[in-house]
């Protein structure tokens, strides 16, 4: 039932570069080019100063800004980065000439397709400028290669504007190049008026009446603008532009100029073609997405003639299916069919399509995905804006407890489109694609203040609610009926609320917005963590006998393993699976794969992980790794009931709860079945075999070898109580009778014999009676290197990477420190830790010889003797290795950890100071006794420097200064 | 939708009610049905959610629902408590044609009981339960079927509804009633089958709630000017308040009773 994601946690801040990127609408892949073609290695990019003007006389002011040239595009914008700008494709420059001007002056003039001439001065130091001129010659020159120069002419056709301006048989198509970069043949005059990209709208009308729209003055605007500054891959935005966007786009041009200026133009023409392909590729397929999609598409602006239609809806569903073949991880969320049918009437299903993805990646970050982050954080970010500009309102709600979202939510999930009346939420997006995602938060703060007064009133979610529709449906009338001017009168609502969007609350920026952002991120995301982490408790079938707050601990060591070895993507099950799915249907649940599960357990289990002690001299810490072994192994598919090769978080909590509750017979039996692979009821010699095996992996670190000796008499024990209970053959000549011989792999001890020879010892009887469902501990993981669950768990990992590397070097620093200056030790922490309390093994009489007590106090103190003299690298491996023969007194007595920590303290604390202490010592003394010499070494300096100073000043102004120091107060 | 002022004019007593359940079993049809009395085809798909109010007459009462209906995607489940954060009722729905569908419900409830206002009354109703009666019309199970899933939300169930057209029924069904009464009875719950095809135990369900809703209680605090819980300190995001919310509106009303 549940998912676990931990794609949050994987966000990064973008770069400088990214932002640029996204500032100029740059598709990402584009960035790198030149890595198929052979030989030539990446395009650099670069930015210069730059004043930039058009090459007509008067049309436009010269504006300075920076050009950028981040190939294959050339972009510019202006110093205050919003009146100026425009991404030139470099495959629709047509020429550029150095320009003959005043000495000093760097020009350049290039030519576009569309014949425009812009001239572009480069302002930086003249090697600067030739720099960048020879990156733009390269750049220009791959183009070329590319046969992109080629592309333009075809894919300008698919645009309106091509028809809208005459074509003036633009000056760069017919002139042949005179010995400049590029040199390309024309084949004739442009073509005549083709087929371009249009929407629904040309053939079911588009909504609004064209008069009332005033549409034909406003193409008649547009074309001017369109003839004298480019336009689709080539347009130039001015002021000018951006004025004639908030008018309202016409409808026929509206379509183009949305992806225009949104950039997914470009994404459109380096993508050619593969829409189709994906429409292609998607034929017979089927997902859950495909059928939320289909449950959506009657109910996509149903009210619009198109959708009443096969065909609008089918291209509907192609886009909303293509958008979701090609983003399975964000796939379709309901409100992007509002979206896509709104586009659609203004856009061919190739233009929608990769607006969507302009919109879904770059303009709505995060707002469609399977978590909806996005909209969850724009929806903080509009409250803490609201707090800040309008704070009565946000006290107001805040006292009669009215939550902003319940209406906000919606305008921004679906762009005012599902909130106001058609025509105006358009007109909204035509200022949203070209001023970018400010304009909602504008329009929503303009919204709420003009409605500010009645909002004071109001006392409930409903009301608000109510109070926001009714604003909507007034939307077309008057903002000031009862005025005497009848230029006021006709001032419409709507014009009022754009007029207050952009004048008053100007303020709030892209950069506002950005650190808006990135303030409540973590916020964000940890609530949305925690809530799934709720969701995923309260959603398991049964927390067994856990409780709930158990479960968390599950889940946090689940969730950390999971981000630290992420589950294979084949664990969802294959979406054709999902619609086949009968009555209990399957929903996309996370299931941990085996190398998960090794880190998980390594959380949860004592025995699943080494733990190392780790003392260098400097510092004392606990080095922890997964342990791997066979019995890890077992137990993934011990507790993988269904026999799906992946776990889910029911399974290991039902797994856990099948060993942590158990006593003594239960987890006898738990283990006996553990290792009965079969599930006979029976071990074979070989499962017998492997139990050991699994005993001596659970007691590796154990200090002293009475565990040792306690698993080869169980071995002992096994076969001898194994043999006697097999049926007894007598051999006819010697008369002894013997078992029958049988194979390793049939039946052979059953649980009852098992428990026999497991209670025979009271070493394993304790550890099945108490320590085996011990060493599973659920409590917070005691890990440094990850800060508290509470904050900062599930916070920001990306800031932790650096100090998790920055610790790890230090680690090794002073680990090779302390190698060096003898204080390195590594002890393996035992995972029982029975004896970590006791100072000797508590075992049977019959086990432990006499002799052994007797040694035991002196070896105890030898050992602590051995350490200290030697105090050299002490593993627990090195010295088992030395007596693991036959010294069990010495073994079992020696390592119990206490002389060992003594050992090491005593080391510690007797070591002689050693050269770095010395030194640092040496130091601190000679920083005593130079200090004050030191001292007066500075002030000289200062005072040098301020005489310096003293002599810019004149005599007058010296001697005011000096009569200052020396003035007595006014009396 | 008519907005009467602020309520508190007339006798009528507000309460909230929010609609959940899986995607297409329904749940705005159901709200419609009640709201307007009728079965409308295409909708508008519910962002977030819709916001609907009905008055409601309880013996000599009159009770204001303010109803939301909430998106049923899976990916809005985390705005959810959004909506349900104060709610005095809800009504989980779910498809008798859809087991699934009786699962999510369950978790519904479970989240309900745990998460949103104590005193929550939970109505569980199956819903398209027309789809499973042998039906005495003409237009046959067929195209009952067919409207039932156009309204609702055009392909309910695309898979299941050809192939079991000409059969009987009641092979539609997945969930029994018997198997549902018995899980409400034991989680507390009222329980229904209806359809909001032909309005089948919708009215039902909105009456009983009523009559079941501490309407004195509710009274009571929204006089004394309590249950303003939100009024104190800075909200987190969106879930994080249905639970201190919780907490919160436990002691405004202790507060309001003395």
């Amino acid at each position: 039932m549940s998912t676990i994601s931990t794609q949050l946690r994987n966000f990064k801040e973008p770069t400088k570069d990214q932002l640029t990127h996204v500032f100029f609408s740059i598709p990402e892949v584009a960035s790198v080019p030149a890595t198929d073609k052979s030989g030539s290695e990446e395009l650099e990019k670069m930015e210069i100063n730059a004043v930039l003007s058009l090459g007509v006389q008067g049309v436009e002011d010269s504006y300075a800004g920076k050009l950028h040239l981040i190939p294959p595009y050339l972009a510019f914008s202006s110093l205050d980065r919003k009146s100026v700008r425009f991404t030139l494709p470099l495959s629709t420059v047509r020429r550029v000439e150095r320009l003959n001007a005043r000495a000093g002056v760097y020009a350049l003039s290039l030519s576009t397709w569309h014949g425009m001439k812009i001239v572009v001065q480069l302002t930086s130091l003249r090697p600067t400028a030739d720099l960048f001129c020879g990156l733009l010659r390269e750049a220009l020159k791959y183009e070329l290669q590319r046969g992109q120069m080629k592309a333009v002419k075809g894919f300008v056709k698919s645009c309106y504007s091509e028809g809208l301006v005459p074509t003036t048989s633009s000056v760069a198509e017919n002139e042949r190049e005179d010995g400049s970069l590029i040199t390309e043949t024309k084949e004739g005059s442009p073509p005549p008026e083709a087929a371009y990209h249009g929407g629904l709208g040309l053939r079911f009308k588009f909504p609004g009446d064209p008069k009332k729209l005033r549409e034909a003055s406003k193409i008649k605007l547009w074309t001017t603008y369109l003839r004298t500054h480019g336009r689709n891959l080539t347009l130039l935005r001015y002021p000018q532009c951006t004025r004639l966007v908030q008018v309202g786009l016409p409808n026929r041009l509206r379509g183009e100029m949305w992806e225009t200026l949104s950039g997914s133009i470009y994404l459109r023409y380096a993508h050619q073609g593969v829409y189709d392909q994906t429409v292609a590729e998607m034929q017979g397929k089927t997902s859950t997405s495909f059928e939320d999609i289909e449950k959506d598409l009657h109910r996509s602006l149903p009210e619009y003639a198109g959708y009443q239609s096969e065909e609008g809806i089918s291209a509907l569903r192609r886009v909303l299916q293509a958008y979701s073949h090609k983003n399975p991880e964000v796939g379709y969320c309901q409100a992007m069919n509002i979206l896509a049918a709104a586009i659609l009437i203004y856009m061919s299903e190739e233009q929608a399509f990769w607006l969507l993805e302009v919109l879904c990646d770059r303009l709505l970050p995060g707002y469609y995905s399977p978590t909806m982050h996005g909209t969850l954080l724009d929806q903080r970010v509009f409250e803490s804006l609201v707090a800040r500009c309008l704070p009565m309102i946000h006290e107001h709600f805040q006292a009669v407890d009215v939550q902003l979202s319940v209406a906000s939510l919606p305008w921004f999930l679906s762009l005012y489109i599902n909130s106001m009346p058609m025509v105006f939420a358009f007109r909204i997006a035509d200022c949203f694609f070209c001023m970018g995602p400010k304009v909602l938060f504008q329009v929503g703060l303009a919204i709420l203040k003009i409605n500010g007064e009645q909002l004071l009133q109001i006392q409930d979610d409903g009301q608000f609610l109510n109070l926001m529709r009714d604003y909507f449906a007034s939307l077309g009338q008057s903002a000031h009926p009862e005025s005497s001017d009848p230029r006021a009168r006709a001032i419409s609502r709507f014009q009022e609320l754009l007029l207050v969007s952009f004048r008053e609350f100007s303020v709030i920026t892209d950069e506002t917005i950005l650190s808006e952002r990135r303030k409540y991120r973590n916020q964000i995301v940890n609530s949305i963590e925690s809530f799934s982490k709720r969701s995923a408790i309260r959603n398991l079938k049964t927390l067994a006998r856990f409780s709930k707050e158990q479960a968390g601990f599950i889940y946090d060591a689940l969730y950390k393993a999971i981000c630290e070895v992420p589950p294979p993507p084949d664990a969802v099950p294959a979406p054709s699976l999902l619609s086949t799915a009968d009555g209990t249907q399957e929903r996309p649940e996370t299931r941990i794969g085996l190398a998960t599960f090794q880190v998980f357990l390594s959380e949860v289990l004592t025995w699943a992980r080494n733990e190392k002690i780790v003392i260098n001299g400097f510092q004392q810490r606990i080095d922890r790794e997964v342990a791997e072994h066979e019995l890890i192994d077992r137990l993934f598919y011990f507790w993988d009931t269904s026999c799906k090769g992946s776990l889910s978080f029911q399974d290991v909590v039902s797994g856990l709860d099948g060993v942590m509750f158990n006593d003594l017979m239960d987890n006898i039996e738990w283990f006996f079945n553990l290792h009965d692979k079969n599930k006979d009821g029976f071990l074979t010699k070989d499962e017998v075999l492997t139990l050991s095996e699994s005993f001596l992996f659970i007691f590796r670190y154990e200090i002293g070898d009475a565990y040792l000796g306690a698993v080869s008499r169980f071995m002992t024990n096994a076969f001898e109580y194994g043999d006697t209970l097999l049926p007894q053959t007598t051999d006819k000549e010697t008369g002894e009778s013997a078992p029958e011989p049988i194979e390793p792999n049939q039946p052979y001890l059953n649980l009852a014999t098992f428990r026999m020879v497991v209670l025979a010892d009271e070493l394993l009887e304790s550890f099945f009676e108490t320590d085996l469902s011990a060493s599973f501990r659920l409590e917070p993981v005691p890990d440094l290197e990850l800060p508290p669950s509470s904050s900062g768990f599930l916070g920001d990992l990306w800031s932790n990477i650096a100090t998790v590397d920055n610790k790890k070097m230090f680690h090794k620093l002073s680990d090779e420190l302390g190698k060096t200056i003898g204080k390195h030790q590594v002890v393996y922490r035992p995972t029982i830790g029975r004896y970590t309390k006791l100072e000797e093994p508590k075992a049977r009489e019959s086990l432990v010889s006499p002799t052994t007590k007797a040694n035991m106090s002196s070896s105890d103190t030898n050992t602590l003797a051995t350490s200290k003299s030697s105090s050299s690298t002490l593993t627990v491996d090195a010295v088992a290795a030395q007596d693991a023969p036959l010294s069990a007194a010495l073994s079992s007595a020696a390592f119990s950890p206490m002389p060992h920590m003594q050992a090491v303290n005593a080391a510690f604390m007797e070591r002689t100071p050693f050269a770095i202490d010395d030194a640092g010592d040496d130091d601190d003394s000679d920083l005593e006794s130079d200090h004050e010499g030191d001292d007066d070494q500075v002030l000289d300096e200062v005072d040098a420097f301020l005489e310096a100073h003293d002599s810019g000043l004149t005599d007058a102004d010296k001697e005011l200064a000096k009569d200052l120091i020396d003035a007595e107060p006014v009396k | 939708m008519a907005d009467s002022a602020s309520g508190s004019v007339d006798r009528s007593v507000q309460v909230k009610l929010v609609l959940l359940g899986e995607a297409a079993v329904g749940k705005s049809s159901v709200v419609l049905r009640f709201v307007s009395n009728e079965f409308q085809a295409n909708k508008e798909p519910t962002i977030g959610a819709a916001f609907l109010t009905q008055k409601c007459r309880l013996e000599d009462r009159v009770l204001r629902y303010e109803i939301w209906d909430t998106a049923g995607q899976e990916r809005f489940h985390s705005l959810a408590p959004m909506y349900y954060r104060n709610a005095q009722a809800a009504v989980v729905v779910y498809d008798v044609t859809k087991a699934s569908s009786l699962e999510k419900a369950k978790s519904w409830v479970k989240e309900l009981q745990r998460q949103a206002n104590p005193n929550i009354v939970i109505a569980l109703a199956g819903n398209k339960v027309d789809l499973v009666q042998p039906s005495p019309s003409t237009s046959g199970t067929i195209s009952a079927s067919e409207s039932e899933d156009e309204a609702d939300d055009a392909t309910a169930t695309p898979g299941e509804t050809p192939g079991a057209g000409g059969g009987d029924p009641q092979s539609l069904r997945q969930v029994p009633r018997e198997e549902a009464q018995a899980y409400a009875t034991e989680a507390g719950l009222l329980f229904f089958e209806t359809s909001a095809k032909s309005g089948e135990g919708i009215v039902e369900i909105f009456t009983e709630i009523a009559k079941k809703i501490p309407i004195e209680h509710i009274l009571a605090s929204t006089r004394g000017g309590a249950g303003r819980p939100g009024a104190t300190g800075g909200r987190g995001g969106a879930r994080q308040e249905g639970v201190n919310l919780d907490e919160n509106q436990g002691k405004g009303k202790d507060a309001c009773n003395c």
